[in-house]
This record gives C-alpha cells, sequence and structure tokens, in this order.
C-alpha cells in the first residue's frame, strides 16, 4: 500500500471534523479499552506472562537467523514450499506466480496485516484471479473499495447504515439496519466462497519454528475455513513472527486476546502443520509460505531492535490518545496508532513516516498496555533524534529548541525575557490569549491560541514565597 | 521456480544484522498461571464456568438419556433438522442417533452438509481434549479425523468424557505433539464477530452454538 503519512496533519484535520467518524472511533476504543482492563484484572497471571512473552519474543529476534533457519527446514520436511521475499514487490511477485502455476481463480483470503502491507489482494486481482476477503470488517471494506482502519476491527469508521447500504449497493441485498441480519446475509455469501475456492489466503499469528508449524487466531471461524477447504494454502508472514517452540504458544495466547479484544482466549485457535496427510480427509493439498522481509532485517540490525516484538494485539492503538482522535486512516499507511508511529517511519523512509514520530504526547499509555513491553514512547524518541541527525528537522525549529535550551540553562536571560514577554503579551493579548505567532511560530496559532504568558512569572512568585516550602512546613 | 538461494539470502541478511549487536540477557524460567493440578471435579468446574462464560452450552449427566430431551430441545430451537457424525466415532454416532426421536431430525452424511444447499445440520463429534484454564474445546485432525462437525455445522455438538480434561494449554500441546497433526483446533463458544459496530453478533463463518455433552 502507498504509503500517505507525509500527509498526516492534513488526513487529521479532516479526521477530526468527520462526526461519523468520530463517534465510531470513540465507541470502539471504549469498549477494547474498558474490555482489556476487565481481562487483565481478572487473570492475574498476566504481569507473569508479559515478562515471559517479551523476554521469548527478545530472545527470538536475538537469534531470528536460527529459528527462522530452524522453521523453514521443519516446514518444509512437512511439506511446505517456503519462499523468501525482499520486499513487497517480490511478494506479490510470487503470490501472483503460486496462483497461476496452482490454477487459481478464486481466492479467499483471512485478515492479515502482511497482506495488506504489501497490497496481496491488489496484485492477485490484477492477476485475474478473484479475492474475496472473507473477515467481516475486511469484506465491508473491500466491498466500499477502502482500506483497514484498525489492525484488529478493519471497519470500526463504518456504521451499520453505511454497511446496510453496501449491502444494497454491492451485494442486491435487501436493506436492513440489524446487524445480526447483516452478519447472516455476510455468512451466507462468503459461505458460498469458501466451499468453491481453489486457494485460501492468510497471514500467521505465530510461526513455531520446532515443529514449522502456522498459529492462526480468530473468533468469526473464516481463518479455519480458508485454510481447511481449499486445495491450496497460501501463507503470507513477515519474519518477525517466529517462536522457538509449539509450547511457547499458550503464553502468548493468554496476551493478544485479552490484550486485543478482552476475551480470555480467542473463539478459534489453528495450529497448522503442513499439507494433508494421506489419511486426512481434509485440508490443503499444497502449502506455500512467504516470508517476508520488507526491511524487516535492516530494523534488526539497530536500537530498534525491539519493535518486532509486536504481536499486533491493537492494545496500543486503543488506549492512544492521538488514535482516539484521529482514528486508523489518518497515519496514512498500513500500521496506524502508536505502533505504526514508530513501524511506518522505519519500514517507509523517515521522509515519509517522521509526522507520525512527532504526533505523539509521549504520555506512555502505549507501553503501559503493551503485551509484550515494547518501549514506543522511548522509541518515539529516538526517531525524533534520527530526524534531526539527517537534517530533515526545520532548521528553525532546531534554532528555536538550541535558543530555548540555552535560556532555560541561563536564570537571568530567562527573567530578562519573562519580563519583555509581559510587556509584549500586554498589546497583543486578546481574552488573556495570543491568537496568532509571527511568522515560522504560525504553525502553533494556526489551530489553537498561545496561552498569554502569566504577569507573574513562576519564578518570581518562587522567589516571593520560598519561606514556605511544602517540605518544611 | 524459486530463485536460487533466496532463502539463503534472507537468512545471511539476518545474520549479518544481528552481528555485533548485543543480546539481551535476561532471566528465564518463569511461567504464568501455573497452579497446583486441580482435581477432576474442579477441573471440570473450571472449564464449565470458562466455557459458558464464552457463550457456550454445557450438560452433563449420569448418563445419556436424561440429557436428550434438553439437547433435542436446544437444536430444535436452532433450526436444525439434519443431524451427522464422523466415520469411525461411535460415540458421536449413537447420541445422534439416540437423538433423532426428540426433535425434527434425521440422519445425515458430512458429504452432504458439504454442499451449500445444505439443510441447517448438527454436527456430533467426540472431542479430545477440555481445557480448564480457557474453557477450550480441542478437535485435532490426529489419526485422519474429520474438522467438519466443528467446522461447517450450525451446531456443534462436542462429547467430552472426565478423561478428556486438562488444567492448561501446555498439557494438551504436548499430549498432541507426539504426533503432530495437520490440524489443531481449539474452539471456545459460538463463532463470533464484532466487525459491526463493535456489537457482539454470533454466528459470523462457524458455529452458531457449541454445545459440550458430559458423559461418564
Amino acid at each position: 500500500m502507498e504509503p500517505l503519512s507525509r500527509f498526516f496533519y492534513r488526513r487529521s484535520e479532516k479526521a477530526l471534523s468527520d462526526a461519523t467518524l468520530q463517534a465510531s472511533i470513540s465507541r470502539t476504543t471504549g469498549k477494547f479499552v474498558g474490555a482489556r482492563a476487565d481481562a487483565v484484572a481478572a487473570f492475574p497471571g498476566f504481569e507473569t506472562a508479559r515478562d515471559e512473552g517479551s523476554r521469548i519474543k527478545r530472545e527470538t529476534l536475538d537469534r531470528l537467523d536460527h529459528h527462522l533457519g530452524r522453521f523453514i527446514d521443519e516446514a518444509e520436511r512437512r511439506g511446505a514450499v517456503i519462499h523468501a521475499a525482499r520486499d513487497g514487490a517480490e511478494a506479490r511477485e510470487i503470490a501472483t506466480r503460486i496462483a497461476k502455476e496452482e490454477g487459481v481463480t478464486l481466492a479467499v483470503k483471512s485478515k492479515s496485516m502482511v497482506g495488506e502491507e504489501v497490497d496481496l489482494t491488489g496484485a492477485l486481482e490484477a492477476a485475474g484471479v478473484e479475492v474475496v476477503e472473507s473477515d467481516l470488517g475486511e469484506f465491508i471494506v473491500q466491498l466500499a473499495g477502502e482500506t483497514p482502519s484498525h489492525i484488529i476491527a478493519p471497519a470500526v469508521h463504518k456504521t451499520r447504515e453505511q454497511v446496510s447500504k453496501l449491502f444494497v449497493e454491492k451485494l442486491g441485498e435487501p436493506y436492513t439496519d440489524k446487524i445480526p441480519e447483516l452478519v447472516a446475509i455476510a455468512r451466507r455469501r462468503l459461505r458460498e466462497k469458501f466451499l468453491s475456492a481453489g486457494m485460501g489466503v492468510s497471514g500467521a499469528n505465530f510461526l513455531c519454528a520446532d515443529t514449522g508449524s502456522i498459529a492462526l487466531v480468530t473468533n468469526e471461524g473464516n481463518g479455519r475455513m480458508g485454510t481447511t477447504l481449499p486445495r491450496v494454502h497460501l501463507v503470507v508472514a513477515g519474519i518477525e513472527k517466529v517462536i522457538p517452540r509449539l509450547s511457547d504458544l499458550p503464553v502468548f495466547l493468554r496476551l493478544l486476546p485479552r490484550s486485543a479484544t478482552g476475551q480470555p482466549i480467542s473463539t478459534y485457535v489453528s495450529v497448522l502443520t503442513g499439507v494433508k496427510r494421506p489419511e486426512d480427509p481434509e485440508g490443503p493439498e499444497k502449502l506455500h509460505i512467504i516470508l517476508l522481509d520488507n526491511g524487516r532485517s535492516g530494523i534488526l540490525k539497530g536500537k530498534y531492535r525491539d519493535i518486532l516484538k509486536c504481536i499486533r494485539c491493537g492494545a496500543c492503538l486503543n488506549i492512544c490518545p492521538v488514535y482516539q482522535s484521529v482514528g486508523g486512516h489518518a497515519y496514512g499507511w498500513t500500521y496506524p496508532g502508536p505502533i505504526g508511529s514508530v513501524l511506518t517511519p522505519l519500514m517507509t523512509g523517515l521522509a515519509e513516516g517522521v509526522p507520525l514520530a512527532n504526533a505523539s504526547t509521549l504520555c506512555g499509555a502505549c507501553a503501559d498496555v503493551c503485551p509484550v513491553k515494547i518501549p514506543i514512547p522511548g522509541l518515539l524518541l529516538e526517531l525524533r533524534a534520527d530526524e534531526r541527525d539527517r537534517g530533515l528537522k526545520d532548521p528553525a525549529e532546531v534554532f528555536g529548541m538550541k535558543g530555548y535550551a540555552a535560556v532555560m540553562s541561563r536564570a537571568g536571560i530567562l527573567e530578562a525575557l519573562e519580563r519583555i514577554a509581559g510587556v509584549i503579551s500586554s498589546v497583543f493579548l486578546k481574552e488573556g490569549k495570543a491568537p496568532w505567532l509571527p511568522f515560522r511560530f504560525s504553525g502553533w496559532t494556526d489551530r489553537r491560541d498561545f496561552p498569554a504568558p502569566a504577569p507573574q512569572p513562576f519564578r518570581k512568585l518562587w522567589k516571593k514565597q520560598r519561606g514556605i516550602r511544602p517540605w518544611n512546613r | 521456480m524459486e530463485p536460487v538461494g533466496r532463502k539463503e539470502e534472507l537468512l545471511r541478511r539476518i545474520a549479518v544484522a544481528l552481528r555485533g549487536h548485543e543480546a539481551i540477557k535476561s532471566a528465564s524460567g518463569a511461567t504464568a498461571g501455573r497452579e497446583a493440578a486441580l482435581s477432576v471435579a474442579d477441573r471440570i468446574a473450571r472449564f464449565r464456568n470458562m466455557f459458558e462464560s464464552q457463550g457456550g452450552n454445557f450438560l452433563a449427566g449420569p448418563s445419556l438419556d436424561p440429557l436428550l430431551p434438553e439437547l433435542g430441545e436446544a437444536l430444535r430451537i436452532s433450526g436444525v433438522t439434519a443431524l451427522f457424525s464422523p466415520r469411525g466415532d461411535e460415540r458421536a454416532r449413537l447420541v445422534a442417533e439416540t437423538l433423532v426421536p426428540f426433535g425434527p431430525f434425521r440422519l445425515a452424511s458430512p458429504g452432504e452438509i458439504r454442499q451449500l444447499s445444505a439443510p441447517s445440520s448438527a454436527g456430533f463429534q467426540t472431542a479430545e481434549f477440555a481445557i480448564a484454564e480457557t474453557g477450550t474445546i480441542v478437535q485435532s485432525g490426529q489419526k485422519g479425523k474429520t474438522l467438519l462437525p466443528g467446522l461447517i455445522s450450525d451446531v456443534h455438538v462436542a462429547i467430552l468424557s472426565p478423561a478428556a480434561f486438562v488444567d492448561r494449554m501446555e498439557e494438551c500441546l504436548a499430549a498432541l505433539s507426539e504426533d503432530l497433526p495437520r490440524t489443531i483446533s481449539f474452539i471456545t463458544g459460538p463463532s463470533r464477530t464484532g466487525d459491526i459496530e463493535q456489537t457482539l453478533t454470533i454466528g459470523a463463518h462457524g458455529p452458531k452454538k457449541v454445545i459440550a455433552v458430559l458423559l461418564p
């Protein structure tokens, strides 16, 4: 998918003025945040599981060549065909070649963020394959010709009325605004596809190195159907999805659903190992696994390695005050929210993605909820430092910050400036706020008033009252 | 097909990236959720609690006969007319056959249920494990077993015996790892979606009702 993250501010403004979108975002994030908190409170082992999950993920990344090599060997031993893709273009080329060689005309796809990242659906469709998104949210988004706006709830930006209108227009179904009826329509239309598709396409939540297994977590049951009924199963997964052992899986199953939707476990967890055996009545005869790099090995190299621990639960999106305000589409690429603000600059380039790293208050809520303890605010700060080091910051901002640092470390200058500010503000003030600042700082006052300097600087008040210290009262 | 060496190149690229960058050192060994093993009765009670809180229906009795009216009623109100069980699963076949007089039911073959035009169906199958920790039923494809009853039916009836219950997920995975099947399927309650307005709705793609029947 073509990144549009450099337009973050413009896209945010659009999102902020969309009343329907605002209502759906706050309803969704509110529900998810509450459900997660309840689920965590009901499970005393959560903190231990976080420590353990975080440790396993980091240790796996530290020896990823070994673990990924093991996964490849074990999966191949059980009949899988492994493909390595350096970038999105290679992944698309491999996937379309597989579809062509396997003679696939209809594919059912489960939700896959990596699939979005490389626009797998678009590539297969361009090659003449009908691709049906089988996750209900993705199905809706596909009918609307849009992209997902949340990692685990792709259609959060749509109301039931909008969904119903889509079903009328695109599927010729009668209008209904009853959600169970809408779900029943999708069930019927998609069942038809599951039973006739030649290929199922899925991502992977986890790749187990010691058995070559793929673990898939879903609630709807589309992931199971699409990987059991069609003759070919195509998996596309990032290289960071590996965990060393099948026996490590339960730790992550205790973390992921609780963090994502607040469930103790998702309705369905499938552990898929190799191809259909001679005695099996169902299962795919062919299993293709595309392992995608797309910049991940570069991230592995340096100080951002921890971001690859992410298990894509979406908890950091829901809790983030920025995501809660602007929703997923404003971020302009596959991964929104705090996790996207780190991944996007690293994967699409600093110049493209760095507005996202700046669009954070660094409040730390994301790190508090992260099930694998990724230090997201710290990584955002690193990105801002990289931005300056590579000369991508506005020189005026760098100059301003340097000046600010110089003033703040010299009490005399600060005091003098405070006095001057007091005089100037008495001329320009409007109802106690400065409605505009001169050019270069006008970016601030375009969107809000600058608070006026206080008539009495804090330092002066402090001096006056220094006798009354709270600690020796 | 695959250009030679792409996989090797990927692994080499990763190895080079890791070179010279310190791995973290950390303590290991903690395991969340580990506690003293439960008695069979406690295990079943915990399973029931977790299973029901996630939308599953639980039936237990000293024998099959007293459960039949309630089971029949549960299927009837879901609109089920066809009952099927996999070949070779004698216990499930017996439950399905005995249930026929308790509703507008007839027996069907798995092949018939796989058709798009299939009537509303209930799939009966003996479950391999029941996990107390999460309230999960486990079906696997081990020894050529089918997955259709828990996959494409409208109501999934899982037959359980006390020996099937385990405390934690680890135990079930360890037992299945000895002869790892192509598919292990954890099933916890009915198929659901929250994709429209985050409103929980039952019956997305899988069974709309899951009934666990515990028999001695």
